[in-house]
């Protein structure tokens, strides 16, 4: 081969890679006035690892399509990603600037935006959930004190986390006074049914009708102890297309009425487990809690408090490492005009800073 | 504790009260009277069951009725014909005969069709289908009767390797693992047969847990033959290095050969930031001894090598700018054989030594490895040792979702994997005898990866060589090569 043949050679080198990276430049460093696709990062994964999930107004508005119908006319597409590694994989997802909206729980968005992460708040989807601690079906244990030095296992990381610990300081205790060990959810599950574990923080339900398992600790509907998740959009796509912020809020909202009616109760629990857990252990689970309390999207009072009050806990349990400020971080006029053009207002009670209903409900 | 069932109360109850009544009526010859009480004793007793059980049907049907009517309401999602109904005791016992077959089928086909190990395996191995154009002709690689040729199309490099647990600790992960690797090698001079080399095999123990957490320190041992680890590129798998070719130093100082012998590899004072999965070792650590003489083979002297190795990781959240910034240094004494004579003999032993410095900075998109490596090697005689020395510095920039665990772990149904893409650029020096003029040798590389599927990645490598030898002519080389792992 001679000098000149090798020049053509690399010549076309270069046109291929030239080629290549003009294929692959990501279309959002392109300049538009919409987006060619909404990317949401979903802070959890159905069992064995299923891009299909349940328990929340967002996991129904997947199963039913509703974010596809609204921008199908406009030719948006809408991306979903399921992630079983929960919300620290949901952060790593916003910090390679992967995700635009996003279902977490309370503390891996506190973490995150101690740490950096540029999100807005844009409603609530969960709230008054009871914990429970579950244990293998032949554990000895009777209470949570009962498991005192023994292995109890929490997907460290994720709002379980910051829910132990407030069990645990009601009790006087800390993570410290067991053996505490990160598992996910599958894991946890097949931990506790080969009992290799001595307690995991995990509904029981599914566990106990296999005979695997059961129940040890239960906080019951407790406002005081229960986590509250969020659905948020990065600052980034929300000073970029506000309009399409306001459109996925509205449709989000409209299913969360839907959600939040008693009559579709059932209904919702049978979408909800397709994702693998079961439709009794969404029973079991929502029993206790008025739909439109539970998976309520305001920003009220109660919601705001326990925000604060979670931060405050995140520092105390030496979750976080930097104070984290909540101005600016809520983002309540999307809400507020879903709730408007829907003739929602009123629809969802709202709480009080201990958790009680100020209002009477529509 | 187990509570009673309220039925199971009310039924013991029944059942006492009858007895009771029974016993005392046969104990004591009864009169009219007292029969006719009894009987209705009997009858209000009989008709509070009844009550009993009729108060625990009606929820029942009530729920029925209700969750009946509700299911019907057509939800988005669902089938508006869907009800509940009770399974009876024909579609159990289907159900039964249908997991009961299930269970005999997939149980002769793990038999019969499967393959099985003794222990839990999983197999591995990587492929390169290689296409390379050079100005420089060569005739390396192939047969003893061989032309000059300026392009050749080759495999490179063929790996296979069996690795997994020789016992599995479940609630700690104190493994104690295997790993068994082979390579395929060329013939030299060429032949149509080639070679299967072991490259790995070795057996390593974890003391420490390592299912605890992320914050607890790690540590393995491990007995075999292994790569040893010095400095960055050593140490990663030949179907994980970024550019086709390695560091020249690796070869020319030898460090990249694998040897056999005991290394104990741990880390100190992880940061870890739960909040993104991340975990950041303060100090890595690795020091152990070995054989020194390469792979596959026996020690060739009485005098065994050392090796160290010193990482310190930066502290910092994994949203930080400094994330992954990593300062490295290794060591590696050595003793080699000294020969002497038209027929070589051992005429004596003489240090192999090595010492490293490296740093390395991976923060998508950006990323950056330095590696510094200087070998004295002793000499026959009093002579000066001989001082060898190599560095490079790799820049790459990327993009794309492959480096992002948590999209690689994603939930998905089908075989969905993101394309990647990365432009890098490296320059690459190695002088085997700084104390000789005109033996240095430069390689620039411009190179392109792109990654699309989970273990596929197609790569071209510009490589410029540049040499201060006058007799030896800079010459380029265009290498593309699809680089398969299954």
């Amino acid at each position: 081969m001679n000098s000149s043949r090798f020049r053509s050679l690399a010549a076309l080198f270069g046109a291929v890679v030239a080629g290549t990276l003009a294929f692959a430049v990501p279309s959002s460093v392109l300049a538009q006035d919409k987006p060619k696709v909404i990317r949401i990062s979903y802070s959890s994964a159905g069992t064995g690892g299923r891009p299909i999930v349940g328990g929340s107004t967002i996991a129904t508005a997947h199963q039913q399509g509703a974010l596809e119908k609204e921008f199908a006319k406009d030719g948006i597409k809408v991306q979903w990603t399921f992630n079983p590694g929960a919300g620290p994989a949901t952060n790593e997802q916003l910090a390679n600037g992967l995700a635009d909206f996003a279902h977490h729980g309370d503390l891996p968005i506190i973490i995150g935006r101690s740490t950096g992460l540029r999100t807005k708040i844009l409603f609530s989807y969960t709230r008054f959930g009871a914990a429970y601690i579950t244990g293998p079906i032949d554990s000895p244990a009777k209470s949570l004190e009962d498991l005192k030095g023994k292995r109890l296992a929490v997907f460290k990381g994720t709002a379980s986390q910051l829910a132990l610990g407030r069990i645990l300081k009601k009790n006087g205790w800390t993570e410290r006074d067991f053996k505490t060990v990160s598992m996910d959810g599958d894991t946890l599950r097949a931990a506790i049914a080969t009992k290799d574990v001595d307690g995991g923080f995990i509904a029981p339900f599914d566990l106990e009708s296999r005979g695997v398992g059961k129940l040890i600790y239960s906080t019951g509907p407790d406002p005081e102890l229960a986590s509250q998740g969020v659905f948020w959009v990065s600052e980034e796509f929300e000073r970029k297309y506000p309009d399409i912020v306001q459109r996925v809020v509205t449709t989000l909202i409209k299913v969360a009425a839907w959600g939040s009616d008693e009559k579709n109760r059932e209904a919702q629990y049978k979408l909800w487990s397709n994702s693998g857990t079961s439709y009794y252990e969404y029973q079991k689970t929502y029993l206790d809690v008025p739909l439109k309390w539970r998976l309520s999207p305001l920003l009220d009072e109660y919601f705001v408090e326990n925000l604060k009050k979670s931060i405050v806990q995140a520092k105390e349990f030496r979750l976080i490492r930097r104070d984290v400020d909540i101005n600016g971080w809520l983002a309540p006029q999307y809400l507020n005009t879903a709730l408007k053009e829907l003739k929602l207002e009123g629809y969802w009670p709202e709480f009080n800073a201990a958790g009680k209903p100020k209002l009477a409900q529509k | 504790m187990k509570y009673p069932h309220p039925i199971k109360i009310s039924r013991a109850l029944a059942g006492a009260g009858i007895l009771t009544l029974a016993g005392a009526a046969h104990a004591a010859g009864p009169t009219n009277q007292q029969l006719q009480k009894q009987i209705e004793e009997l009858k209000a007793l009989v008709t509070s069951l009844q009550q009993q059980v009729q108060a625990r049907q009606a929820p029942a049907a009530d729920t029925a009725k209700g969750a009946t009517a509700e299911a019907v309401v057509v939800a988005p999602g669902l089938d508006a014909t869907d009800k509940i109904e009770s399974a009876t005791k024909a579609d159990i016992d289907g159900l039964r005969t249908d997991l009961e077959n299930y269970k005999y089928e997939q149980k002769r086909n793990r038999e019969t069709k499967t393959a099985l190990t003794t222990r839990g395996t999983t197999i591995g191995g990587s492929v390169q289908v290689r296409a390379t154009a050079q100005e420089q002709a060569s005739r390396a690689g192939s047969t003893a009767l061989a032309a000059d040729r300026h392009s050749s199309f080759d495999i490179p490099q063929a790996t296979l390797n069996f690795s997994g647990s020789l016992y599995r600790d479940y609630s700690e992960g104190r493994n104690l693992d295997y790993r068994l690797a082979f390579a395929y090698a060329k013939t030299s001079p060429g032949t149509d047969a080639s070679q299967l080399n072991a490259t790995d095999a070795y057996i390593r123990y974890s003391p420490f847990p390592t299912l605890t957490g992320l914050e607890d320190p790690r540590l393995t041992i491990t007995l075999g033959q292994q790569q040893i680890p010095f400095g960055l590129e050593a140490q990663i798998g030949e179907e994980l290095r970024p550019v086709i070719n390695s560091a020249q130093f690796l070869g020319g100082l030898g460090v990249g050969n694998r040897q056999i012998g005991l290394i104990v590899r741990g880390d100190y004072d992880p940061y870890v930031d739960y909040g993104f999965n991340y975990r950041a070792p303060l100090i890595e650590y690795a020091f152990g001894v070995v054989n020194g003489s390469g792979p596959n083979k026996s020690d060739d002297n009485n005098s065994k090598d050392y090796l160290a190795r010193l990482a310190f990781t930066l502290p910092v959240d994994y949203f930080s700018l400094l994330r992954e910034l990593k300062v490295g240094v290794s060591a590696y004494k050595g003793t080699k054989n000294l020969t002497a004579g038209t027929t070589p003999a051992v005429v004596g032993q003489t240090k192999r030594d090595r010492y490293g410095f490296d740093i390395y900075y991976n923060h998508a998109p950006f990323g950056i490895t330095y590696e510094y490596a200087e070998g004295r090697d002793g000499v026959v005689g009093t002579g000066a040792d001989i001082k060898s020395r190599g560095q490079y510095v790799t820049a790459f920039y990327t993009w794309g979702e492959q480096w992002v665990a948590s999209s690689r772990a994603q939930a998905k149904y089908d075989d969905y994997w993101p394309k990647s893409y990365q432009l890098f650029a490296r320059y690459d020096i190695y002088d085997p005898n700084r104390a000789l003029a005109n033996d240095k040798s430069k390689i620039a590389t411009a190179g392109f990866n792109l990654f699309f599927a989970e273990t596929t990645k197609f790569q071209i490598n510009l490589n410029h060589y540049q040499y201060e030898n006058p007799a030896q002519r800079s010459a380029n080389e265009l290498l593309a090569q699809f680089q398969f792992g299954f």
